[in-house]
C-alpha cells in the first residue's frame, strides 16, 4: 500500500519541488541564502566574521568556467533554467530574474556561478559535488567570483565595461574589510543582485543613479549594522533635503551626484580633507579653478576645503549669509586657530553645524582679512537688491500686458554676473568680486529702468483709454439725442 | 417786381453728386439702398451689423500690421517684437487686432445663434444662411491662420497641435496635413502659407461672401421672428426707417463695441511668449478658446471620430435650411429643432470650459 502510494507521488510534480526542497537544505550553505541580497545581520556577522581570506586574492576563486555553460539553445542544454522555471516560489523566481537579467541575455548562465552540471536532467547528478557543484557561493570569496570574469579584459571587451572593479574593490573599505574576514559588509552581489543583474543604465537597476542613494542606505542607515563601526546613519535623510539630493532625487536631474560621485563605488571610501577639492572638482570645474588661485589654497592642511564651508551630505544653496554669524564671535580663545604664534590648524569638528561654517570661523573680527571679507558679502548684497529690484518691476510690468523681453535680458546679464561673483569669491580677491557685482549692478538698473518706463508707458495708456472712453461716451449720447430728436420729428410729421 | 429767376449757389459736395448723379444715377441706387424699412417686431441686437464692423476694424488694424510684420521664421518674432514695443502705437494696432479677432468670432456666433433661434435662416432667407456659415467658417480660418503669425511658442505649438488633428482623417489624412503644412512639420513653409491665406486668400473670400450676404439681407428685408415670411403681409406693419433711424443705432452699438475694444486692448495688451522653438514642447498646449470644445472633444472620443464629427456636422449645419422643412418660426412651434439647439449649445460650452481647466 505504502509503496503503491509513493509511486504515485514520485509520478507528480510536487514530489519533485519536495525533493529539491530538502537537497536545498542538506547542500551546504543552502539555496535560501543565494535569494537575499542583503548582508547579513549583524548577529548573524558577528558569529560568522571568517578569518582573513586567502581566496579573496587567490587565483583559485577563479570563474568555475570559462564560458557560458547552459545557455546554449544549439549546443547545450540548461537543465538549471528548465527544472527553476517551473518551481513555485523563489526557487521558480530566480529562474526568471536571471533570464531579464544581463547575465541572462549574454548567455552566462547558472553553472557559471554555481558550479554542476547543466546538461544532465538528473538533478542529484547535476548537482553534485563531483559535477563541481557549489551551492551559493560564501559572501568572502564572490567578488573573486564576479572578479573572475569581470577582471577579464577579453571577455570583457565586447560590452566595453571597465575591467578594473575588482581590485578597486579590494582597495575600497568594504574590500579591505572583507579581506580582514568581515562578511557584513557590501560584496558586489548586494549592489547589484544576485540572479537579477541589471546594467547600471538601466533605471530599474538598484544602481542606477537615480537608486544609489536608497542602495547604500539600506546598509547605512541600518543603525544596528552601522553600530559596530560607529558610522552616523542619518546620511540620506541629510542628503535628500541638500541640493544635490533635491536636483537627482526631486528634479532627476541625472547631473546631480549620488553617494557613487564622490566616495567612489567599488572603490567607496569617503574622501580625505586633501582630496575633497578634487573630488568636488570633478563637477565644478570653474569652481576648483578659482578656490586654487585664493590663498586659501596655498596654505596646505590647516586651509579651508569645500567642506568646511558648504558641509558634505547636508550641501545646501549657499547665499551672502554664509559669510558671517548673525551676531559677531567674541572671546575666541587663540588657541581655536593657532598651534602657536604662527601656525594655524583646522578641526572638522568645528565646522560641523552649518551655523559654524562662516569666515568669522576662523578669522578675527578685528583683522584686516575681516574688513574684506564684509566688503565682498556688502558687494553681493547690494548686487543681489539691484537684481531683486529690477526683477520685482520687470515682473509688474509683464502682470499689466507689458512686453518685457529687452529688460529680462538684461536681468539675465546681472543675474550671470552675480552668479560669476559668488564663484569669484572662491579667489578670496575682493576687487574680482566688485567688478562682477558692478557688472551686475549696472545690468540690473538698466533692467529696472526700462521696466519703470514700461510702467509708465501702461499708466498713460490707462489715462489715455480713459480720455478715449470719454470722447467715445459723449459721441454716444450725441447719437442718441439725435435720435431721440428724429423720433420725435416722425411723431411730430 | 422782379420776377427773374435767381441761381441758388449750391455747395460743392452738392454739386459732386449732381455731377455723379447725371453719370451713374448714384440717386436711385441710395435710395434703394437707404431707403427701405425695417420690421418693428425685428430683434437682431445689431449682430450682423457689430460682425461687419468688426471685419473693418481687422482690415483696417491688419493692413497697418503688415506694414512692419515680416513673414519668415526669422523674422517674424522680431517683427511682431518691434510693432508691440517700438513702432508707435504699434501695441495698440496689435491688441486691437488680437482683440478684433476674438469678439469677431463672438459676435458671429451670437448672430448665428439669433438666426437660428428666431428661425430666420428658412424661406427665402436659405442662400443668406449659408453664406453666414460660410463667413463663420473663414472667420474661424482667420484665426486659425492667424494665430501663427507671431511664431512664439504658444503660436508654433497650438498650430502643431491644430494642424494634427487633420493627420486623423481617413485616406486623405496625411496629404492633408502636408498640404495645410506644406510639409511634414510645422515650419517656414507654413508660415508663409498662413501668411498668404490670412491676408490674401482669406479676406478677398470674406469680401466676396459678405457682398452676396449683404445684398441678400437687402433684397429679403429683415425676418420677422413672429411669423413665418409667406404669413407676413407687406403693409402690415410701416417698420422703422433703415436710414436714419436704424443706422443711428447701429452707429451706438458699433461705438459701445469700440469702446470695449478699447478697455480690452489697453488693459489686457496682446503679449508675446518665448521665440518658437521645435525642439522645446511646452508643458501645456491648448488652442484659442473657439477651438478648445474641438480640442477637449478630440480628446475624449477616438481621433478618427474626433475628426471626422465636426466635418460630418459641417454640411449638416450649411444646409439647415433645406434639412428643417417646419416654415414656422417662433420657437414654441419648433421645440425639437430649439431643444437640439439649445444641447448642442450646452455641449459646446461644457467641452469649452472643460478643456480649459484640463
Amino acid at each position: 500500500m505504502f509503496a503503491r502510494v509513493l509511486e504515485k507521488l514520485m509520478k507528480q510534480r510536487v514530489t519533485w519541488i519536495a525533493a529539491f526542497v530538502v537537497i536545498a537544505i542538506i547542500v551546504p550553505g543552502g539555496f535560501a541564502k543565494a535569494f537575499s541580497a542583503a548582508p547579513p545581520s549583524p548577529e548573524q556577522g558577528a558569529t560568522e566574521v571568517m578569518p582573513p581570506s586567502p581566496g579573496l586574492t587567490s587565483p583559485d576563486l577563479a570563474p568555475l568556467s570559462q564560458g557560458p555553460l547552459a545557455r546554449s539553445p544549439d549546443e547545450s542544454p540548461n537543465n538549471c533554467f528548465k527544472c527553476h522555471a517551473n518551481l513555485p516560489g523563489p526557487h521558480g523566481g530566480i529562474a526568471s530574474k536571471w533570464d531579464a537579467s544581463v547575465h541572462g541575455r549574454a548567455g552566462i548562465a547558472c553553472a557559471d556561478c554555481h558550479g554542476g552540471n547543466p546538461e544532465t536532467d538528473e538533478m542529484i547528478l547535476a548537482m553534485s559535488p563531483e559535477a563541481g557543484f557549489i551551492g551559493v557561493p560564501p559572501r568572502r570569496d564572490i567578488p573573486a567570483l564576479c572578479g573572475g570574469c569581470h577582471s577579464d579584459v577579453e571577455r570583457m571587451r565586447q560590452f566595453n565595461i571597465p575591467t578594473d572593479q575588482l581590485p578597486k574593490y579590494q582597495e575600497s573599505v568594504h574590500g579591505v574589510k572583507l579581506a580582514q574576514g568581515d562578511i557584513r559588509v557590501a560584496i558586489c552581489t548586494d549592489c547589484h543582485g544576485s540572479h537579477d543583474v541589471l546594467k547600471a543604465s538601466d533605471p530599474n537597476a538598484a544602481v542606477s543613479p537615480y537608486n544609489v542613494p536608497y542602495l547604500c542606505a539600506k546598509c547605512h542607515s541600518d543603525e544596528a549594522l552601522m553600530e559596530p563601526y560607529g558610522l552616523p546613519t542619518d546620511q540620506l535623510d541629510i542628503y535628500e533635503k541638500s541640493v544635490h539630493g533635491e536636483a537627482l532625487l526631486g528634479r532627476k536631474d541625472i547631473r546631480a551626484p549620488s553617494c557613487a560621485s564622490c566616495h567612489g563605488s567599488h572603490a567607496a571610501k569617503p574622501p580625505t580633507s586633501d582630496e575633497v577639492v578634487n573630488v568636488c572638482g570633478k563637477c565644478h570645474t570653474a569652481t576648483q579653478k578659482l578656490y586654487e588661485e585664493s590663498l586659501h589654497a596655498r596654505i596646505g592642511d590647516a586651509a579651508p576645503k569645500c567642506w568646511t564651508c558648504h558641509g558634505t551630505h547636508d550641501i545646501i544653496k549657499p547665499s551672502e549669509d554664509n559669510f558671517l554669524h548673525p551676531e559677531p564671535l567674541v572671546d575666541q580663545p587663540c588657541g581655536e586657530c593657532h598651534v602657536d604664534d604662527t601656525t594655524f590648524r583646522m578641526e572638522a569638528a568645528r565646522f560641523e553645524s552649518p551655523e559654524d561654517r562662516r569666515c568669522d570661523t576662523c578669522h578675527h573680527p578685528t583683522s584686516w582679512v575681516m574688513t574684506q571679507i564684509k566688503a565682498m558679502k556688502n558687494a553681493l548684497v547690494e548686487a543681489q537688491e539691484a537684481y531683486q529690484a529690477a526683477e520685482d518691476a520687470i515682473q509688474d510690468a509683464a502682470a499689466r500686458g507689458m512686453i518685457v523681453n529687452d529688460a529680462e535680458v538684461l536681468l539675465t546679464e546681472a543675474h550671470t554676473s552675480i552668479i560669476r561673483a559668488r564663484a569669484v569669491v572662491h579667489t578670496t580677491k575682493l576687487t574680482r568680486v566688485t567688478e562682477l557685482t558692478d557688472d551686475a549692478k549696472e545690468a540690473a538698473i538698466k533692467a529696472r529702468d526700462l521696466a519703470d518706463t514700461k510702467l509708465a508707458d501702461n499708466l498713460f495708456r490707462r489715462r489715455a483709454m480713459v480720455v478715449v472712453i470719454g470722447i467715445i461716451a459723449i459721441n454716444i449720447v450725441g447719437l442718441i439725442a439725435l435720435k431721440y430728436q428724429l423720433n420725435r420729428h416722425s411723431e411730430g410729421s | 417786381m422782379n420776377d427773374q429767376v435767381i441761381d441758388r449757389p449750391t455747395s460743392l459736395a452738392q454739386r459732386v453728386i449732381d455731377w455723379m448723379d447725371e453719370r451713374y444715377e448714384l440717386r436711385s441706387l441710395l435710395d434703394a439702398m437707404l431707403h427701405v424699412y425695417v420690421p418693428r417686431e425685428a430683434k437682431t441686437f445689431y449682430l450682423g451689423g457689430i460682425t461687419l464692423f468688426l471685419f473693418f476694424m481687422q482690415a483696417s488694424s491688419g493692413i497697418l500690421l503688415t506694414l512692419y510684420y515680416q513673414p519668415t521664421p526669422d523674422t517674424a518674432y522680431n517683427s511682431v517684437l518691434f510693432i508691440t514695443s517700438d513702432v508707435s502705437f504699434g501695441w495698440l494696432i496689435r491688441s486691437v487686432h488680437a482683440w478684433g479677432a476674438n469678439l469677431m468670432i463672438v459676435a458671429c456666433v451670437l448672430h448665428l445663434l439669433r438666426v437660428f433661434f428666431q428661425g430666420a435662416y428658412k424661406r427665402p432667407r436659405e442662400i443668406t444662411w449659408v453664406l453666414g456659415v460660410f463667413l463663420l467658417f473663414i472667420t474661424l480660418g482667420f484665426g486659425f491662420t492667424g494665430y501663427l503669425l507671431p511664431w512664439d511658442q504658444r503660436a508654433f505649438w497650438a498650430t502643431t497641435v491644430g494642424t494634427e488633428s487633420a493627420g486623423a482623417v481617413p485616406v486623405i489624412g496625411d496629404f492633408l496635413l502636408n498640404f495645410i503644412r506644406g510639409g511634414a512639420t510645422v515650419s517656414d513653409v507654413t508660415l508663409t502659407r498662413f501668411f498668404g491665406i490670412h491676408t490674401l486668400v482669406l479676406p478677398v473670400s470674406l469680401a466676396a461672401v459678405l457682398l452676396v450676404h449683404i445684398v441678400l439681407i437687402h433684397q429679403h428685408g429683415l425676418a420677422n421672428p413672429k411669423k413665418p415670411a409667406g404669413q407676413v403681409k407687406p403693409d402690415e406693419e410701416p417698420g422703422i426707417p433703415f436710414f436714419p433711424h436704424y443706422i443711428l443705432d447701429e452707429a451706438i452699438a458699433w461705438y459701445i463695441v469700440l469702446a470695449v475694444l478699447v478697455i480690452l486692448a489697453s488693459l489686457f495688451p496682446a503679449g508675446l511668449e518665448a521665440k518658437a522653438n521645435p525642439l522645446e514642447t511646452p508643458a501645456h498646449i491648448k488652442p484659442e478658446w473657439y477651438f478648445l470644445s474641438l480640442y477637449q472633444f478630440l480628446k475624449l472620443v477616438p481621433r478618427t471620430v474626433g475628426v471626422l464629427t465636426p466635418v460630418a456636422a459641417a454640411p449638416l449645419l450649411i444646409l439647415l435650411p433645406f434639412l428643417d422643412r417646419n416654415p414656422e418660426v417662433a420657437p414654441a412651434k419648433r421645440p425639437r429643432m430649439i431643444a437640439a439647439g439649445v444641447l448642442l449649445l450646452l455641449a459646446i460650452t461644457i467641452l469649452t470650459v472643460w478643456g480649459h481647466f484640463s
